[in-house]
């Protein structure tokens, strides 16, 4: 039996797919060492919402069989992830991270795993997330039916929310890649606090069939991984039109950096505030070489305003009256006091009584966000700032009473960028740009609808001058 | 949404791993500050001011009547 390297766990797709072509050992024996590591360090971040060893290891054989007979189904062929417990997969507990949901089976697999199956990738668990991806709002880290996702940078820092599991397990190299969804902010700040390379797709872009629905205008499902390359790769796999999807978009993603064209001609806006004023002062440092990287890449780098909204009122209200639709059944039942978060039960309970002029004057003036934004990216092609102006918050700090002092900056830039970018349905990579404090810190690339493949172009060129993607965070010194 | 195709053998193993998990323990469960700890009625009271907050921010909005609301996006 092969013995399979301890780098292997922070290997990159293409890497291990190298490897399992070279049969330098099995896709089984991959399988076993990555479902040992996701049991053994899973519970130790509280990563780990269910292992599924076993269908792991039928899976592997099967795969192993066609790797014997020379059948190659593509990059992801053998390779071990993790899926948010938002996902459905037949007969085995989706709890949705909330102790209400924790004896919930589907009968059905979520279309993203069924994709990710054929193409012969192996889920090997479901990873733990925030309680409903968070509902309207959210206090405390602790907001999950498995606890606070803990920092494997640094355990008493929060992983980010609501995909914890997700960036955590990426991070500590437990599982090669995970997926994960955002409403607001769900994928984009994971992937920032816990060093790692996240894809928010464009709406519509990724079936959500079998996922838990939290905001139905909102939701996405995206790649969490180790490079935008891989981020690629996965998103390539997952996209694509489903008529179980009702926002489906109907369209594909082939993924095709190559055919990006040349970055000289890609004009990048961004707003000198959000790199400095509007950043906590110990991640300055760093978000000014990344700004200097940037720049190195020969893109056309341009100051730019975003347009201006009241994003937060907006978005809170969407989610909020789409959330108690959502969950009306749970509210009123008296369920939704078995959640763990004070905040979310009663925003949950509150957004029964928005007024639905306040929910459609908020889609009305989304309309006129996205008609802003096109106009803006008459323009430019990217926008760039840091995905989170600093890194991840003590597990005990109120996620509603930031830590940091800074006065409010004079002029707002980017800073409302995940609300905004939500709202008009626009694709997201997070790329990891250096550390604050000892711990990781990111830049995030928005793009218009659908073009993911400039934002993955940028991300690999980024990355082949920088390896902030190929720091590994302490985990096996403490075991 | 939840099954009704499963067998009762399907169930019961399902529902014994649920069991497991609703059972662990999680690392390090943080102390919460009582200094930000709201009683029920009182978190239901700041849900509901924050949303009569959200609705006069878009009151303030000037919506001309021809706006419909979004639900496409566009390549």
């Amino acid at each position: 039996m092969a013995t399979v390297p301890d780098d292997i766990f922070f290997a990159t797709i293409a890497e291990i797919n190298q490897k399992l072509k070279a049969k330098e050992f099995s896709v089984r024996e991959l399988t076993k060492a990555f479902s040992d590591r996701l049991e053994r360090l899973g519970p130790r971040y509280n990563a780990l919402a269910l292992s599924l060893r076993h269908q792991a290891d039928r899976e592997s054989r099967d795969v192993d069989g066609d790797v014997k007979r020379e059948r190659f189904r593509g990059p992801l062929q053998g390779i071990p992830f993790g899926a948010k417990d938002l996902l459905a997969y037949a007969k085995q507990p989706t709890t949705w991270g909330a102790r209400p949901y924790a004896g919930q089976v589907f009968d059905y697999t979520a279309t993203t795993l069924t994709k990710l199956a054929k193409a012969g990738a192996i889920l090997t668990g479901k990873l733990a997330m925030v309680e409903l991806a968070g509902g309207p709002a959210y206090r405390f880290a602790s907001a999950s039916l498995t606890g606070p996702g803990l920092n494997p940078w640094d355990r008493t820092r929060w992983s980010g929310g609501s995909s914890s599991g997700s960036g955590i397990a990426v991070a500590a190299g437990l599982v090669t890649f995970a997926l994960g969804s955002e409403t607001s902010g769900s994928i984009l700040t994971p992937s920032a606090f816990c060093g790692i390379t996240g894809l928010r797709p464009t709406y519509g872009l990724v079936s959500r069939h079998g996922a838990m629905a939290l905001s139905w205008t909102l939701d996405k499902i995206g790649p969490m991984c180790r490079s935008a390359e891989d981020c690629g790769l996965v998103l390539h796999d997952i996209a694509g039109a489903d008529s179980q999807d009702p926002a489906s978009a109907g369209k594909s993603f082939y993924y095709a950096p190559q055919f990006t064209r040349d970055l000289k001609y890609v004009r990048v806006g961004f707003a000198p505030v959000d790199f400095d004023d509007a950043a906590e002062s110990t991640a300055r440092p760093d978000f000014a070489k990344a700004l200097e990287t940037i720049r190195s890449l020969g893109l056309q780098v341009t100051e730019v305003k975003l347009p201006e909204f009241p994003y937060g009122p907006i978005i809170s209200t969407i989610i909020s009256s789409e959330a108690a639709s959502i969950f009306e059944p749970l509210i009123k039942s008296g369920k939704v006091d078995e959640l763990v978060d004070q905040k979310q039960i009663a925003g949950l309970k509150a957004g029964l009584e928005i007024p639905a002029t306040d929910y459609l004057k908020a889609m009305r003036i989304r309309g006129l966000i996205q008609s802003a934004f096109s106009d803006l990216f008459d323009n430019i092609d990217v926008l760039l700032a840091p995905s989170r102006p600093g890194p991840a918050p003590k597990i005990t700090q109120p996620l509603d009473h930031p830590a940091s002092d800074r006065p409010m900056p004079k002029a707002p830039g980017l800073t409302a960028l995940i609300p905004a970018g939500n709202l008009a349905g626009l694709p997201a990579l997070s790329l990891p740009c250096g550390f604050a404090d000892g711990m990781p810190i990111a830049i995030q690339l928005v793009g218009r609808p659908f073009t993911e493949n400039t934002l993955l172009a940028i991300g690999r060129d980024f990355q082949a001058r920088t390896d902030w993607h190929r720091r590994r965070p302490p985990v096996d010194e403490r075991t | 949404m939840a099954t009704t195709k499963l067998t009762r053998r399907e169930i019961a193993t399902a529902l014994s791993v649920s069991s497991v998990l609703l059972g662990q323990t999680p690392a390090s469960p943080p102390p919460i500050p009582q200094s930000v700890t709201l009683s029920p009625d009182d978190e239901l009271k700041a849900a509901r001011d924050s949303i009569r907050q959200n609705s006069e921010q878009l009151a303030k909005f000037p919506l001309p009547m021809t706006t419909e609301p979004a639900t496409r996006f566009k390549a």
